[in-house]
């Protein structure tokens, strides 16, 4: 199915929300381009499974569709509301099923053209979200929206209930975490920067 | 210190292929959350309409002219133009005395409480 191209793109999320509340299909159709790409990444990116990352972008949709009646524009941004439903639902998916170690990683999604920069940015990826995998839920979370998603820490405090000393506490050591288990695996798969 | 930055520098050189790697929603995804969206907005939008009330056209000319408070105001204008023609005050009677002679009956009928409508009938 194709989907409309975002022709509200000069209207604010919650404004959009507003809309879709009182009935709009278009706001509906805006809100589910614009956000669900940047649903499934995060989610992608908690739970390193493609799978579960589209069932976890899916119900973090369906639980802004329900909320949108009693959304109060002006509080919190939709994404950072989103952020947070998503990381909840990682987070009840990891807690069930705890998930694949690194020997395990994920294949890559996709087969790319064979240029060699496309495969090693792949591998790249693939590496960290490995790595990403091996980290507390909670670094992950930090790392992620900071580094990969590229909030600033305020937000994520704001998304992960903290201060933002703690939001910077935790993606230091998540950093340094990362670091350590890829040059491991650097020095293991032979490849070089 | 120099490997350490080595270390965070192709740590970065990992996020910025995470970034530019992002998984896409496949149209299949993008359908079902659609789906979810136009089911859940269709739901709203009925249960809306049902908790707004409707009524008997009596009801709704009742809620389109204002309600009880609106009625209030009505029926106290139509109830003293009543009694006005029922009971017409002194100073009424003398000006159409001096009008039309005392021999004149005047009735003042007010049919609603912005017009003002009278009709006088010379007694025969």
């Amino acid at each position: 199915m194709d989907m409309a191209l975002d022709q509200m793109s000069d209207i604010s999320d919650d404004a959009l929300l507003v809309l879709f509340a009182n009935g709009d299909r278009g706001a509906a159709h805006s809100l589910t381009s614009r956000l669900t790409p940047r649903v499934l990444a995060h989610a992608y990116r908690m739970t390193g499974n493609r799978a579960e990352a589209e069932d976890v972008a899916q119900e973090a949709m369906l639980r802004l569709w329900k909320i949108a009646p009693d959304w109060r524009q002006g509080e919190a941004k939709v994404t950072t509301w989103l952020y947070r439903v998503v990381a909840n639902l990682c987070t009840d998916r990891l807690r069930r099923a705890r998930l694949a170690p690194l020997e395990a990683a994920p294949e890559p999604e996709d087969e790319r053209p064979s240029v060699v920069e496309a495969m090693q940015q792949q591998a790249r990826a693939d590496a960290l979200q490995a790595a990403l995998g091996e980290l507390p839920d909670r670094q992950r979370q930090a790392v992620v929206l900071r580094h990969i998603e590229g909030l600033a820490n305020p937000e994520i405090a704001e998304i992960m209930q903290l201060s933002v000393e703690a939001v910077e506490s935790l993606t230091a050591r998540g950093k340094r975490t990362l670091a350590t288990a890829l040059k491991h695996r650097q020095d293991e798969l032979g490849y070089t920067e | 210190m120099t490997q350490g930055n080595d270390d965070m520098s192709a740590l970065d050189s990992h996020f910025a292929a995470a970034r530019n790697t992002a998984p896409t929603p496949s149209s299949d995804l993008l359908a079902r959350v659609l789906s979810d969206a136009e089911a859940v907005q269709a739901g709203q939008v009925q249960t809306r309409m049902a908790s707004t009330p409707r009524g008997t056209p009596l009801a709704q000319l009742f809620r389109a002219l204002g309600g009880w408070p609106a009625m209030g105001g009505l029926t106290t204008a139509a109830v003293a133009g009543l009694w006005i023609g029922i009971s017409p005050p002194a100073a009424l009677q003398e000006m159409t005395d001096g009008y039309l002679g005392p021999d004149t009956t005047v009735y003042l009928i007010d049919t609603s409480a912005d017009v003002a409508l009278g009709l006088i009938e010379e007694a025969s």
